[in-house]
């Protein structure tokens, strides 16, 4: 992906300025009016009973449950895409194998399948009319309308992000870097720690940093095993729509804000990521 | 330390890279691997390092089955084509990798890791540039650093994948000259594979020439290049001119109707007359003379049209004041004839 964008970065030449004008004139009013003005009014809303108003938001047990499990839904997601991606880019960009092409589409699934319909499978498999139903009934296991259901539809929706990253990178810098290791009596482990891992530390940052956004995010997936139930299933997006349908609007558009400044501050981290990664580039 | 390679075939799917091959590399030599791409020089190399697994044959090392061992078992330096530095340590870095990674109890302490390394530095005259990262280092330097870094570990043997065919023609001609020298100081057993006969004749003991995963000869530089055992060997080890022709009694004639013989004819081996000398010649048209250089390089066609190509001292050029055009006459020194049993390549 990264790859083909430089090689199409022709020099632009001829255009007038009137044609140059107008292109960034449209690119402005359109990121204008679907980006900033929606961030605005997050915003706006949100402080517009003053700040004492915004903040009592964050007084409210249910809200402060709903930040709480969305937190435990990211790190409990991300480090387990984070080892799955490792491995699974690993495994794809550095060795041959059967099924290879079949591993790549189904870690590209997720991007795919409606989120919406993600759930629903779980529902299916996990609900209590479901596939297992009946055996976790038994067992006294809840997954469906509990933690659980909320922990793996984040997982299932953020599996391709580190893996997708990482990809590219471990492809394109092929394996002898390993193999010399190898030959200088390093094992296994050592050759990860030492040579693999710091060649692909940006791109591994950047992945884990789009991760956790889409974790803390999610909404289709985490809305149909949830089952909303206040203080316990909900996480920060299920409680902004539950607020804003009680007519909350501070309160909703306060927890709102809260995720526009993660949105941001992830912004911010992967710019500086990319900068580095750009750097690097030039370097080698 | 002497290594013994055994009736090692290889196979990438349905490509046999390696053919029942047999080599004996003795102790302390410095042997080039030769041949074309494809001829399967490096899968050999690899092999012999255990990076590559054999599907059949097994590799000696003194005498002893390492077949089965790991790489890292077989404690060999290994230098990669394109280096292979890691890109994230510096050169000091670099060449200390080695002794770091090692067990804690075999492992040295600190400061004979940096006496060891630096002394390394000295070797490849780079002490100035240890904190360097190997992006800013130039080809050579990188090569250089490549080296030291697989000596570092003292390996049994040294292990070199087309060590210059990633610089440009001056370094190229000056490293493998230090190759050389350090192959002499160090005394270490070295294989280097190469697609460059220029290279494998000038630096090695002696030199294995391979082509489609068999090889062809084994031997000194001197052996291979005056007595070469095939066709394709002599075609290879530098410039020919290639006739058809036939023996009668012993004497090789060439001309356009004779078939059944190839007749090879290094360039430097035609001598160039105004007039004809001696029984043996052929009349010629000069073509295109190529005189920038330490020798002069004359193109000429033959009576029957085939294309001729004479190499010449420059001295000898003036002599003889050769023009462009020119109706000349040339005479073989020195022959070569093999049966005409499949096409030379």
């Amino acid at each position: 992906m990264v790859g083909t964008l430089h090689l199409r970065s022709a020099p632009a030449v001829g255009e007038s300025r009137l044609i140059r004008g107008t292109l960034i004139a449209i690119a402005v009013v359109f990121l204008s009016v679907f980006l900033l003005a929606p961030l605005a009014v997050v915003f706006a809303v949100a402080l517009g009973q003053g700040v004492a108003a915004f903040f009592s938001t964050f007084s409210n047990p249910d809200t402060l449950s709903a930040i709480w499990l969305t937190l435990v839904a990211a790190a409990v997601a991300v480090p387990a895409n984070l080892i799955f991606g490792i491995a699974a880019a690993w495994a794809i960009g550095k060795f041959q194998f059967v099924g290879k092409g079949i591993l790549i589409a189904l870690i590209d699934l997720p991007f795919s399948v409606s989120p919406v319909v993600a759930g629903l499978t779980y529902v299916l498999l996990f609900g209590a009319q479901g596939l297992l139903g009946p055996w976790l009934v038994a067992h006294n296991v809840h997954i469906i309308f509990a933690v659980p259901g909320i922990i793996l539809a984040t997982v299932f929706v953020t599996v391709p992000f580190v893996a997708r990253e990482l990809l590219p990178t471990m492809a394109a810098q092929g394996s002898e870097e390993e193999e010399a290791a190898l030959t200088l009596g390093a094992g296994g482990w050592q050759t990860f720690l030492r040579v693999t891992l710091p060649n692909v530390k940006w791109a591994l940052l950047y992945g884990v940093i789009l991760c956790n956004a889409r974790a803390m995010g999610e909404f289709g997936a985490v809305a149909v095993v949830s089952g909303h139930v206040a203080g316990l299933t909900n996480t920060m997006p299920l409680q902004i729509e539950i607020l804003y349908n009680d007519y909350q609007f501070v309160p909703a558009f306060a927890v709102a804000s809260l995720l526009a400044l993660l949105a941001l501050a992830t912004l911010v981290v992967k710019s500086v990521i990319e900068w580095r990664i750009a750097r690097r580039g030039a370097r080698v | 330390m002497s290594i013994a390679i055994r009736q090692i075939t290889k196979k990438f799917g349905r490509f046999t890279a390696l053919d029942n091959v047999d080599l004996d590399i003795p102790h302390g030599r410095l042997v080039a691997l030769l041949g074309p791409s494809g001829s399967g020089k490096t899968t050999l190399l690899r092999i012999i390092a255990g990076l590559e697994l054999a599907d059949s044959g097994s590799v000696h090392f003194d005498g002893q089955d390492f077949s089965d061992r790991t790489v890292a078992q077989r404690r060999v330096g290994f230098v990669f084509q394109h280096y292979a530095l890691f890109r994230h340590m510096t050169v000091f870095e670099n060449i200390a990798f080695g002794l770091r990674v090692r067990p804690r109890a075999s492992r040295p302490p600190r400061s004979a890791i940096r006496a060891q390394v630096e002394e390394l530095l000295d070797l490849i005259q780079l002490r100035t540039l240890a904190g360097r990262y190997p992006s800013q280092l130039s080809g050579g330097q990188r090569q250089r650093v490549a080296l030291a870094r697989a000596l570092a570990v003292e390996p049994r043997v040294l292990l070199l994948d087309e060590p210059f065919g990633a610089l440009d023609a001056k370094v190229r001609y000056e490293l493998r000259r230090w190759l050389r020298q350090l192959h002499d100081d160090v005394g270490v057993t070295s294989v280097f594979v190469t697609h460059d006969q220029e290279e494998a004749l000038e630096v090695a003991d002696q030199v294995a020439i391979l082509n489609g995963g068999r090889i062809e000869q084994v031997g000194a530089p001197d052996d291979v290049y005056n007595r070469p055992a095939s066709s394709f060997v002599y075609n290879f080890l530098g410039n020919v001119n290639l006739f058809h022709g036939r023996i009668d009694n012993g004497t090789a004639y060439i001309n356009q109707e004779a078939t059944g013989q190839l007749v090879f004819v290094r360039p430097h081996s035609l001598e160039i007359g105004r007039q004809p000398s001696g029984a043996n010649y052929f009349r010629a048209t000069i073509k295109h003379i190529s005189s920038a250089g330490p020798v002069v390089k004359v193109d000429a066609s033959t009576g029957w049209g085939a294309p001729v190509h004479v190499e010449m001292s420059q001295a000898r050029f003036r002599e003889l004041e050769l023009r462009t055009g020119e109706e000349i006459f040339i005479t073989p020194n020195d022959l070569a004839v093999f049966a005409d049993e499949q096409r030379a390549g």
